[in-house]
């Protein structure tokens, strides 16, 4: 890893593996990324029919150590994590007091009192605050960021191109399971999630930045042959979209609320207090609040963040995500919107350039992935 | 032709290409231009009829992930779109010299293609970029 007294962008452990498969690289989170190493379209395909291999390194990685890590936890959350049992993964939102979220992330139990803690990158330096500023007994934390590396492996292959090169047994791993285990050759222990951000089968690995190259190399090698193609940020925003999963700056914000968002499962009311519970509750009991929603358009203009949105003329929201969605072969977008405007099937207008063109609401997520 | 120049056509600074057939021009993107853009997957273009100052911008190109201006690099009357596009914008990345052309224009003032570069010159650019 390398930073530099003026703020120039970090690197991680495989920064020159993206660079030797012809990466194209884009500053996110602070880190040169690779956004797209072929085509973002030819790599979202891999994903959804074979299998794409991911650099996470510039995500932060907390590790918890402590017998009081859960409840610390849910103090600060809207999920459950107590209750969480050793090898088991969960999706969880920081909130602040106006019940807006600081960052979603996953909570990995590795095992009684060891956890590991993953945000997003763009988020790295706040969330370490944020734990920072609440500490308690039984809660020791250690910010990895840069020193963990992480590479994720999606698509229905997965576990035929991954189990040859690790010891633990993938197709019984459950999804949001995690575990420790090693990959061939290599000393140090991995932790292997059955989690990701693409709407495919598929798992996480973290690992010591020192072996990050080793494994991505190993887990190139052959499957490369067979179909395996490294996956940039580009085709990672759009499988994402395509799922309807959340992206932190875009469907939830500071100001955006897990209840807006759509999140409403993840939040656990009955836990007796939590950061922004009451401003949640009191969210939740009002019910008029403006909501996210998915949009697709009616013709090929795509819709992109910013744009406003209109329901019988008058303006009702904006549009937060956007894109062509090649797997559902039209434009798809997320939009806050009033929820007068909120409902399924409403017909509304997404203004681009000047322009009006007619979208309508679809139910989250735009693509779901075959059963079996 | 990865990046390769053709012969026989002027080019824009903003990675256009122009085919003179007497005052009339044919405007499309570079291969250069198709391949920073990625995955095309809409074309917005200036209807016929439409009339274009050289250099202004008139429509735009959209990749997968972002929207980027179109500035034409001949002014004129525009005379023919490229109706294809609106269904295979694809055509763009695939045959940017060919299937992938943009729009017809009647040049209003042919000496104003002397604004335009050869082929070397605009070799050039894209070797130092």
């Amino acid at each position: 890893m390398t930073t530099d007294a003026s703020g120039t962008l970090r690197r991680t452990a495989l920064h020159g593996a993206h660079l030797a498969l012809g990466a194209r690289m884009v500053p996110f989170g602070g880190f040169e990324m690779p956004v797209q190493y072929s085509s973002i379209l030819k790599e979202h395909d891999a994903v959804r029919k074979r299998a794409g291999l991911f650099d996470l390194s510039h995500m932060g990685q907390f590790t918890l150590t402590g017998e009081n890590v859960g409840a610390w936890a849910e103090s600060l959350t809207v999920n459950k994590v107590a209750n969480m049992k050793p090898g088991q993964a969960r999706y969880n939102i920081f909130t602040n007091e106006r019940g807006g979220a600081h960052d979603d992330v996953i909570f990995y139990r590795l095992d009684e009192n060891r956890w590991l803690l993953v945000v997003n990158a763009s988020n790295a330096d706040k969330m370490w605050n944020v734990v920072r500023a609440a500490p308690a007994d039984g809660v020791e934390m250690a910010n990895l960021h840069g020193e963990r590396a992480l590479i994720a492996i999606q698509g229905p292959r997965s576990v035929e191109w991954l189990q040859p090169y690790v010891e633990a047994e993938l197709a019984p791993l459950k999804y949001y399971a995690c575990a420790e285990t090693r990959v061939k050759g290599v000393r140090d222990a991995v932790v292997i999630a059955r989690t990701g951000y693409t709407g495919e089968d598929g798992f996480e690995l973290f690992m010591p930045s020192g072996v990050a190259t080793g494994i991505w190399d190993l887990l190139l090698a052959e499957n490369r042959e067979r179909g395996l193609e490294p996956c940039g940020l580009g085709a990672r925003d759009v499988l994402r979209l395509e799922a309807g999963m959340p992206l932190y700056g875009h469907e939830m914000t500071e100001e955006i609320t897990p209840l807006q968002a759509g999140m409403a499962w993840a939040i656990k009311f009955d836990k007796p207090a939590f950061t922004g519970k009451d401003a949640l509750v009191a969210q939740r009991d009002a019910g008029a609040y403006p909501r996210i929603v998915g949009l697709t358009m009616d013709g090929r203009v795509p819709a992109r963040a910013g744009y406003p949105v209109f329901a019988n003329g008058a303006r009702t929201g904006e549009i937060r995500s956007g894109s062509f969605g090649p797997t559902v072969g039209v434009n798809v977008a997320t939009a806050l919107v009033d929820p007068a405007a909120a409902a399924d099937g409403t017909v509304l207008e997404v203004e681009v350039r000047g322009a009006r063109h007619a979208a309508r609401v679809v139910p989250l997520p735009f693509y779901k992935r075959p059963k079996g | 032709m990865a990046n390769g120049v053709p012969a026989g056509l002027l080019y824009s600074k903003e990675h256009e290409w122009v085919k003179l057939d007497g005052d009339v021009a044919t405007v499309g993107i570079t291969d250069y231009a198709q391949s920073s853009l990625g995955d095309i997957v809409y074309v917005e273009l200036p209807r016929a009829g439409a009339t274009l100052t050289q250099f202004g911008s008139i429509g735009v190109i959209e990749s997968v992930k972002a929207v980027s201006d179109i500035f034409t690099p001949v002014g004129g009357e525009v005379s023919e779109v490229n109706g294809g596009l609106e269904a295979d914008p694809a055509a763009v990345n695939r045959d940017p010299y060919g299937e992938g052309w943009f729009y017809k224009v009647k040049l209003n003032d042919v000496s104003q293609t002397n604004e335009l570069l050869t082929p070397e010159q605009y070799e050039h650019l894209i070797a130092g970029a």
